[in-house]
């Protein structure tokens, strides 16, 4: 019994030695605001790699529990590609289409998603833009948006990566669909 | 150094790297004839080149819509139409829209020396 808490001590103080000082920094950098929180330049590469795992593992996890998603028709694309361009386009541009010029001031900048159905799926994309992202300037659309319009903008984002900017144009053209205009749809 | 040791010292080394990581990328001032390589690759970040284009050094630039630019400085043509040069290059960045109408990447509001800076960033990858 004493051998072991002998052990113990011999290999967990240098550990916990090690772990106090690199929290006693941390505290250093909150404290005196040594830490540079201003969005003129991008993320340092660590911290873009620590944030942004974060974020996609936490999504991955969490898209999980969603139930499937409807089957989408032609309607379901066309009317998220107008509620895309009256809320996400400012932010997200579309093919062919720029941001506005100030979201280049923006950290984390925010993507264009001509791809971004590619690397997510239908649920984790739902997610995302439902629930948002913290600390990306990414909102929550739950307040302004239905399920279904948020069903929508997920069956626009899955048919983008096959729109030509003439298509994407075409398709925003018509009256843009205001937030909070969806009907609730029946499970 | 003991063994015992060893451990929580390389631990608390990669943490000071670390943290020294998160300090801010320098900026050069000086006026240069050419784009700044360094400045590009800041405003390559900000204009979020990456979420369509694969860029070496560039944080979080894997997006697969336009062509990869690794190794662009040997590529021949831009956009398959312009002999790549950097005034061209620089022409290309600024102005998509008007050099192949309709097509993905849009004209995002850059003054000539931001594109001329991005530019000389891409020139640098061979």
């Amino acid at each position: 019994m004493k051998r072991w808490l002998g052990l113990l001590l011999r290999l967990g103080l240098p550990w916990a030695a090690g772990l106090a000082s690199v929290g006693v920094v941390g505290l250093g950098v909150v404290l005196t605001g040594a830490f540079n929180t201003t969005a003129s330049t991008p993320h340092a590469a660590p911290i873009a790699w620590v944030t942004h795992l974060t974020m996609t593992n936490a999504v991955k996890r969490n898209a999980t529990q969603l139930s499937n998603p409807p089957a989408f028709t032609p309607a379901d694309v066309l009317d998220g590609a107008r509620t895309y361009d009256a809320n996400c386009g400012v932010c997200h541009g579309g093919p062919g289409v720029a941001r506005a010029p100030w979201v280049g001031g923006m950290t984390p900048s925010p993507p264009f998603l001509l791809d971004a159905s590619r690397n997510w799926t239908s649920k984790e994309l739902f997610w995302i833009v439902r629930y948002g992202v913290r600390m990306t300037g990414m909102p929550a659309w739950d307040q302004t948006l239905s399920e279904h319009d948020v069903w929508n903008l997920v069956a626009f984002l899955k048919a983008l990566p096959n729109m030509s900017a003439a298509d994407y144009a075409r398709a925003t053209a018509a009256q843009p669909a205001p937030a909070g205009s969806g009907l609730a749809r029946t499970p | 150094m003991s063994p015992r040791l060893r451990g929580p010292v390389v631990a608390v080394l990669l943490a000071a790297i670390a943290f020294a990581g998160c300090a801010q990328p320098s900026h050069r001032t000086a006026a240069q004839l050419g784009g700044d390589p360094e400045r590009g690759a800041v405003l390559m970040v900000r204009e979020a080149c990456g979420a369509c284009h694969v860029i070496p050094g560039i944080q979080e630039a894997h997006g697969e819509v336009g062509p990869p630019l690794t190794g662009f400085a040997r590529r021949t043509m831009i956009a398959g139409l312009l002999p790549n040069t950097p005034p061209n290059l620089a022409r290309w960045i600024l102005t998509p829209q008007a050099i192949v109408p309709g097509n993905a990447m849009p004209d995002i509001e850059l003054s000539p020396r931001e594109a001329a800076d991005m530019a000389a960033y891409l020139e640098t990858l061979n």
